[in-house]
């Protein structure tokens, strides 16, 4: 009973540290708060449910994600998936395509991002930002969230997701690619550089 | 498309590699110091590289300061009747 009592004040005091993070990771998961809800309720249920499992309580934080991250693509992924999206082909480009695709960004807009207008960094680098995370296929946002956001490490998001750091490492790569791509246009629409 | 692989063949293979090896070094992953110096020797003598590097470095210190979107109270209130039900 003692343990028992432990173990329930040590899986309280965790998911009241992490119940944010795990919301705001399950609203950009889901991008429906009544699903995002839901799917952090189910994630302490099963958290509960598979503690034993957790080796080394200092890694928590992974371990829930990743419990999180597995029911969201067991019983959320298809109502999240937008009628336009389709899932990104990782193979499509391999790594020497993403950076010739970087490389080309001309210049003419680093030049202007050294001195850009205060008002239009702003919004670029605040709800354009974001609006360009939520647009990111879902592979890469997942990973630009969890690490840029979150502050999870490249080994931690590689647990959370069950792949290796490699994997972590290409699509961090890829992802940050798409969202200076899509800056970039964001500045065109706007007018800029003038 | 001929041209377009011409430019391709001029690209600058240190500028590639430098890009390969960016974002971890700017999230702080990169944990092989050779390749820390070569990007930090390539960032300080290539002026496009530079700026790309600097671009995104701000975007690394916008993204950390993102709010976490706080859950609603409902989900707090049912979280503690869950987890005292266990």
């Amino acid at each position: 009973m003692n343990e028992r009592n432990d173990n329930k004040a040590f899986f309280s005091r965790c998911m009241n540290e992490h119940m944010a993070s795990l919301y705001s990771v399950a609203m950009r998961l889901t991008r429906n708060s009544a699903n995002a809800e839901d799917l952090v309720a189910d994630t302490a249920t099963r958290a509960w449910c598979a503690l034993d499992s957790l080796e080394d309580r200092a890694r928590f934080r992974p371990w829930v994600f990743r419990i999180l991250h597995n029911g969201y693509i067991s019983d959320y992924r298809k109502q999240s998936v937008r009628p336009d999206e389709t899932l990104y082909d990782e193979l499509a480009y391999d790594d020497s395509e993403i950076a010739y695709l970087l490389i080309q960004q001309p210049d003419e807009f680093l030049s202007w991002w050294a001195n850009p207008e205060r008002e239009v960094a702003n919004k670029l680098l605040g709800e354009d930002l974001l609006a360009a995370i939520e647009d990111l296929p879902e592979a890469f946002r997942v990973v630009v969230v969890l690490i840029n956001i979150e502050g999870l490490s490249y080994d931690e998001a590689a647990e959370v997701l069950g792949v290796s750091p490699g994997t972590i490492r290409s699509r961090m790569n890829r992802g940050r690619t798409l969202l200076q791509k899509a800056l970039w246009q964001h500045a065109q629409d706007a007018g800029f550089p003038r | 498309m001929t041209h377009e692989h011409d430019k391709r063949d001029n690209l600058d293979n240190d500028c590639l590699e430098a890009f390969d090896h960016l974002y971890a070094y700017l999230n702080g992953e990169l944990k092989d110091q050779s390749k820390v110096a070569m990007i930090e020797h390539h960032l300080q003598h290539c002026r496009s590289c530079f700026s790309r590097a600097e671009f995104e470095r701000e975007i690394n210190q916008r993204l950390k300061k993102t709010d976490t979107q706080s859950p609603p109270s409902s989900l707090s209130e049912r979280m503690k009747k869950l987890i005292d039900n266990f």
